[in-house]
């Protein structure tokens, strides 16, 4: 898992929340809803920087004061590990904001398209934004 | 008598004395030749980019057969066989973007070593042909000659259950893939791949990328790892 000198030099672009296109294993609007958009702060509980899309968890209380603990999918961890992130980019405790897609199914699961970290940074996470296919999805491409 | 014996000797030593500028002249020996150039090094890590609707790269929808069009047209992403972490196929293991893949080369087997899955294509480039009987598998078995600059890879047997791309363009077990590697220089490849499937195409068509060489190195992936999309994914048709 060495990376270069000139990658390293690379990973400071995509800090800047600039995500290109990531593959993974399903299409992006086979699973997440482009027209429900989500903004969410709370705290982090959990991180899953496993194949083959990270996780992470979040408990966000909502305006009746109920704590709900949200799934937040993001990209492949090799594809963010040579963006940047690494396995404690996020840790337990952290306070974010997230930004991505709600799940179709309804659950507590989103796709997140960037997180904005304690230190004010705002990270991609690999799945792209509204404006990106970032799953690659045809359908989402209007293809069907 | 005398004359006869030199000759031969007079003959030896002046090729001895011209074979270094002829080889300083770029002269090189015929194909097949055992002393033919040696093929270009493509060892390294490449990435060709990411092309989940092969349409898109194609310009307009390949040239369907009644058939092959009815497939398309009722295929959902729901059914992606990547989704069941399945592998990926020769030719959209080279289309997967950001996951590169890694040439290992030697003169009897070219290897292309996906990070997509952890999964591998061998290519024999020893002379060898298909096998009479080839039993479908997911890369298929693939053969490779030296055209100059560019390996031509001639791959069948290839197990229909692999999709072309996200999109949802399938293919038979009897699609036949002819593949141009060709080098432009020492960071790229041009990278044409022809389709040819009588069951689901009229004809054969072609797309071309351009493969970039990655200053990385292709690293660990486990889709089984820990897989929880499976559950929430929806079809998008009934």
């Amino acid at each position: 898992m060495r990376i270069t000198s000139s990658v390293a030099l690379g990973l400071a672009f995509f800090f800047l929340a600039v995500s290109p296109p990531v593959f993974a294993h399903h299409g992006f609007s086979v699973e997440f809803d482009r027209d429900n958009p989500l903004t969410l702060t709370g705290t982090v509980t959990k991180m899953e920087f496993m194949n083959p899309h990270i996780y992470f968890y979040v408990d966000v209380k909502g305006k009746d004061g109920k704590v709900v603990n949200w799934a937040f999918e993001g990209g492949p961890p090799n594809v963010i590990y040579r963006q940047g992130w690494r396995k404690d980019t996020l840790k337990p405790g952290d306070v974010v904001t997230v930004k991505g897609f709600r799940a179709k199914d309804g659950t507590h699961l989103a796709a997140c398209s960037t997180v904005k970290l304690p230190d004010g940074r705002e990270l991609a996470a690999g799945s792209g934004g509204a404006s990106q296919n970032a799953y690659g999805s045809a359908a989402a491409d209007g293809k069907k | 008598m005398k004359n006869y014996f030199r000759a031969p000797i007079v003959c030896a030593a002046s090729l001895f004395l011209v074979l270094p500028f002829v080889n300083a002249c770029g002269i090189r020996a015929a194909p097949g030749n055992p002393q033919a150039a040696a093929p270009p090094d493509l060892n390294g890590v490449w990435s060709a980019p990411f092309t989940p609707d092969i349409s898109k790269t194609l310009g307009h929808q390949p040239p369907f057969t009644p058939y092959g069009a009815a497939r398309f047209a009722k295929e959902d992403e729901f059914d992606d066989p990547l989704t069941k972490c399945l592998p990926i196929g020769p030719a959209r293991g080279i289309q997967a973007g950001i996951m590169p893949f890694q040439i290992v080369q030697t003169p009897s087997v070219f290897t292309i070593l996906f990070e997509n899955q952890h999964t591998f294509r061998i290519i024999h480039t020893d002379g060898r042909s298909h096998p009479k009987d080839v039993e479908p598998t997911w890369f298929g078995d693939s053969i490779g000659k030296w055209d100059g600059d560019t390996l031509v890879v001639d791959t069948v047997g290839l197990d229909d259950r692999t999709w072309l791309d996200t999109a949802g363009h399938e293919h038979s077990d009897q699609l036949h893939l002819v593949e141009r590697f060709q080098k432009v220089d020492n960071n790229n490849i041009k990278w044409t791949v022809t389709f040819e499937d009588p069951k689901f195409f009229t004809e054969p068509w072609s797309i071309t990328l351009p493969i970039a060489r990655q200053n990385t190195e292709i690293m660990s992936y486990s889709c089984e790892e820990n897989e929880k999309d499976r559950a929430h994914l929806r079809r998008s048709k009934k």
